[in-house]
């Protein structure tokens, strides 16, 4: 018998987790510091149980909206590293039956580099030949791991930008009755955070805006339960939206993260009148399972497919494995 | 029809270092609807100068199919939908599905140098590009066509006429064709009447004249090639697109034997309407004696039965012959030969007190051994063979252009189908032999190869005689059309020599024996699945096995022609006496003729009859008087000896491959 077994009879959970320290971290979104938040559904944090998904009512058409990046580093000038890099945002329409169509599509393929630090040479054949560059501060440049997380910061930050251009683009042609499921924060942008019929779904959860109880309630959320909604503002506009957690799958035997979703949606209370039955539609997401991705879990099959729809037109060169072997002079 | 300008591209060639494109085999992936599917033509190329493989125009038909979606595992499916099948239809999106298509390449061009196919777009193939893709504009659109419509091409929503070489369907290059399938659903036999119709309709004329001999071994099925049956509009549409006449033959003659009573057919097309284009087919000792070796059992027959066989046909039959015991004979019929031997057998008896027991070097018990065997034959063929001599034969040297000749064998002794088997193709040999049969070539068609030419059991005549047109016949213009259920019985050499190899719905038995093995799980499942009217065609112009359609033969059905023209029951002797003398001269009355027969031997009638039947004279009631009026005599000698025109031996059956 194992010590943690004693533990567990004497009433802890069973879990089974081995945690990865770069996906722990959650996206850089996630982990920006964050207000506290509002309640807007009662005086505290409670576990509101959600229609199956035979009770669900799933909308009858809805677009998924989802991002990708891809970049590496090609060139050195000295310690200065050069990136290529590619970002691409889609949008894919559900129809009646089933089937996803892009409908909406955007990439990026560019340079990253610190252009003022690189030597004038390099520097104009860098400009001659790529027309897109995203300059960084170099001052990081003698911290080789510390420049690296500015350069995904930067990337992040361009798919963002995408992102969100796509999802205002999305939201204008937004039919009567169609819906607009984002992977990723509503409230980048505060004309998509304001639409009655587009939610953000946020599966890394790097930033915390509950604590104590509240907290508590949330992590162990049953399988098939969202909390109360409460008010946060997220994104570098500060925009004000409502969210909640939602459990697809029992966190029990896993992790406390374990199939655990936030859901944003506009700042209405027309919102909260539908929190269960819009959770009840996320729950039927579940199936198909979004595997063979890791974070299956928590990542809905449609977000999936439109992330892998954008792997598939990624540029081959940047889908290459690197070999780190020593390259002979 | 695919617009020429601006065709739409069904489908993309992909390719991996697991499956990568070969100069023989690629891979593409089309829509989830889409109408390709197995045996369907398609047309590989570049969309552009820039395109790789732009220039190489690839045509491969599709011969697997795979469909699958991205999910990891079937357990990812069962966890989705909590265990519970009925809630794993409920999912919200449909998962990324791919169909994916295996296709075997019928044709590059150029064909020099023979590389991959090249990952550019698929199109559907049109009239034109089927017609490459065969190799089939080579005779199509030569300045003498040889091209022979066998169906249409019909898969992924088109529709094309294939056509097969007759060079190398009626040879010389090749020629033959098998066709196999499952009894009642290959439609075996629709498929080569429809043939035929078509070989009649597009056999080139600067290739001569040609006719078709089918030996009908089952029910009526081959009785009423003359008559019409019914069409759909679809048929008809069919026969206009491969412009084949949607009629039934013009010119069908029918040979049935007679029954044992010697009067009436021995045949299903008996009706009154009918039964006047129907010839009987009668053969006397001659014809006979020439065929001993298919009709005497091997076990029973020996070197000194077969030497002594040898004797009656080089010194006995047709000559004046002392029997050494004062008697003088001229053996023409069976009733002569009986009466040679009672002759023989009474002498050694009497005039040798029993202390002889050889005639003329042949041992007694051989001698009763094979009159035995051969006057047996005269009793289990009965209406087939008659006591005297060759009362009524196929036209030997008047065969006609575009006629079908049924010989209809049904109700025969299995012994009397193979003696009417082994002589009228060893006749019809000779006679393209000597260019005297007045066809250049000949199609026979035999069904149930199974049972005449089986890959294991004896060395029978018949099947010898299958094998030497199997590997020789082309050079001749004798042709075989042979049907059986199950090819991978049949000896190997009939169906390899086929230059044209058909296939209907097969058994999966059938198709698990190693004869289909080049053949992929799915094409096999679309043969065990083949719906009627439907074939699987091999021919030695198209690199890949080519499902074709073809339309509803244009002739009354067997079943079909017994239920509109049921068979008339046998007639009394006289009145079938009196039938036959009208059938030669409408003028006579059946008061006459039966006047004449009352109370006359039934043999000399018959004799009588069969005389008239042979001589056909200008007043043949008149000549059937003056033949009854005394004992009839046989034919006059010939002046000169007969001529031995026995068959030419066949080569022994070897395990020499084809």
């Amino acid at each position: 018998m194992t010590w943690w077994q004693a533990l567990i009879d004497a009433g802890a959970v069973p879990v089974a987790f081995v945690p990865n320290p770069a996906a722990a971290r959650g996206s850089k979104d996630e982990t920006e510091p964050a207000d506290r938040a509002a309640f807007v559904e009662g005086a505290e944090l409670e576990a509101h149980p959600v229609p199956d998904r035979g009770g669900a009512r799933i909308p009858p058409a809805v677009s998924f909206l989802a991002g990708f990046a891809r970049w590496g580093v090609v060139a050195c000038d000295g310690i200065i590293q050069v990136v290529d890099a590619y970002v691409a945002a889609a949008v894919r329409r559900r129809d009646g039956r089933g089937v996803l169509h892009t409908t909406f599509e955007r990439n990026r393929a560019f340079a990253v580099a610190p252009l003022e630090r690189m030597t004038p040479g390099l520097r104009q054949a860098l400009e001659a030949s790529v027309s897109d560059v995203e300059p960084i501060d170099g001052e990081l440049a003698g911290q080789p791991a510390r420049y690296l997380d500015t350069v995904e910061t930067a990337v992040r930050r361009v798919r963002a930008g995408l992102e969100r251009e796509l999802a205002e683009q999305c939201i204008a042609t937004l039919g009567a009755e169609e819906w607009l499921l984002l992977d990723g924060l509503l409230s980048r942008s505060p004309t998509v955070a304001r639409h009655p019929r587009a939610l953000g779904v946020i599966n890394s959860h790097g930033t915390q805006f509950l604590e104590g109880r509240g907290l508590e309630r949330a992590l162990t959320l049953p399988a098939g339960h969202r909390t109360s909604v409460f008010a946060v503002r997220g994104g570098h506009t500060r925009t004000e939206v409502y969210s909640w957690y939602l459990r697809l799958w029992p966190w029990e035997g896993n992790d406390l993260l374990y199939g655990l979703l936030r859901v944003e949606a506009r700042p209405d209370p027309a919102s909260v009148a539908l929190a269960s039955e819009l959770s009840g539609w996320l729950v039927a997401e579940r199936a198909p399972l979004a595997t063979p991705a890791t974070r299956w879990d928590r990542l809905l099959y449609p977000l999936h497919n439109v992330e892998e729809y954008l792997k598939a037109r990624a540029p081959r060169d940047l889908s290459k494995t690197r070999h780190r072997l020593p390259v002979a002079s | 029809m695919i617009d020429k300008a601006n065709p739409t591209p069904i489908g993309r060639v992909v390719a991996t270092e697991l499956k990568p494109a070969t100069p023989h085999q690629f891979h593409f992936w089309t829509a989830t609807e889409t109408t390709v599917g197995i045996g369907a033509i398609v047309k590989v190329q570049g969309a552009g100068s820039t395109e790789q493989g732009a220039g190489r125009v690839v045509y491969g038909v599709v011969t697997d199919g795979f469909a699958y979606s991205d999910l990891a595992t079937p357990l990812h499916d069962v966890v989705g939908a909590e265990g519970d099948p009925a809630r794993a239809a409920d999912a919200p999106t449909a998962r990324q599905e791919i169909r994916y298509w295996t296709a075997a390449v019928l044709r590059q061009t150029p064909e020099e140098p023979l590389q991959p196919v090249p990952l550019g777009q698929v199109f559907l193939a049109d009239d034109a590009d089927v017609a490459q893709a065969l190799r089939m504009d080579a005779f199509l659109y030569s300045a003498t066509p040889t091209a022979i419509p066998i169906g249409l091409y019909t898969s992924a929503g088109r529709e094309a006429p294939v056509y097969l070489d007759a060079d190398f369907l009626i040879g010389p290059e090749a020629a033959h064709l098998n066709i196999s399938g499952v009894s009642g659903l290959a439609t075996k036999t629709s498929a080569v009447e429809f043939l035929l119709a078509s070989i009649f309709t597009h056999f080139p004329q600067h290739k001569g004249r040609v006719a078709a001999v089918c030996f009908n071994v089952k029910g009526p099925d081959l009785c009423f090639l003359d008559q019409p049956g019914d069409l759909s509009d679809e048929d008809r549409r069919r026969y206009d697109r491969l412009a084949v006449p949607a009629q039934p033959f013009e010119r069908m003659k029918l040979y049935a034997p007679l029954k044992a009573d010697g009067v009436n057919l021995n045949t299903l097309r008996t009706h009154p309407d009918l039964v006047g284009d129907v010839e009987p087919l009668t053969w006397g000792l001659q014809e006979v004696v020439d065929y001993a070796e298919v009709l005497l059992n091997r076990d029973d027959i020996d070197a000194k039965a077969d030497a002594f066989i040898d004797f009656l046909r080089d010194r006995v039959l047709g000559r004046t012959f002392d029997d050494g015991f004062g008697g003088t004979h001229r053996v023409q019929s069976f009733a002569d030969l009986d009466r040679l031997f009672r002759s023989i057998f009474d002498g050694l008896e009497i005039t040798a007190g029993g202390r002889s027991d050889t005639w003329r070097t042949h041992h007694i018990a051989t001698m009763r051994k094979v009159r035995n065997r051969l006057l047996n034959i005269s009793t289990r063929c009965k209406g087939l063979v008659t006591d005297d001599g060759p009362a009524s034969d196929l036209p030997w040297t008047e065969f006609e252009d575009r006629t079908v000749y049924v010989i209809d064998i049904a109700n025969v002794d299995p012994l009397g189908q193979d003696l009417v088997f082994a002589r009228v193709v060893s006749k019809l040999r000779e006679q393209l032999e000597r260019r005297e049969l007045g066809v250049d070539a000949v199609v026979v068609f035999v069904d149930e190869l199974n049972k005449y030419a089986p890959g294991d059991g004896p060395d029978t005549y018949v099947k010898k005689m299958l094998l030497d047109i199997s590997e020789r016949g082309r050079y001749l213009g004798l042709v075989l059309f042979g049907a059986e259920q199950f090819r991978s019985q049949v000896h190997r050499r009939v169906v390899g020599n086929a230059g044209t190899q058909v296939f209907g719905r097969m058994d999966m038995d059938e198709l698990a024996t190693p004869g289909y093995q080049v053949l992929t799980p799915a094409t096999k499942s679309k043969l065990a699945t083949l719906p009627i009217g439907e074939l699987m065609v091999r021919h030695p112009h198209f690199t890949q096995p080519i499902f074709v359609r073809f339309p509803k033969p244009p002739v009354l059905r067997g079943r079909d022609g017994v239920e509109r023209f049921p068979p008339a029951a046998d007639v009394p002797f006289d009145d079938a006496v009196v039938r036959q003398l009208v059938r030669l001269d409408r003028r006579i009355r059946p008061n006459q003729v039966k006047d004449l027969i009352a109370d006359r031997e039934q043999d000399d009638v018959r004799r009588a009859l069969a005389a008239t039947r042979r001589t056909r004279p200008d007043d043949p009631l008149a000549y059937f008087r003056k033949v009854l009026g005394s004992r009839v005599v046989a034919e006059a000698p010939p002046a000169a000896p007969r001529e031995h025109r026995a068959v030419q031996p066949l080569n022994p059956i070897s395990d020499e491959p084809y």
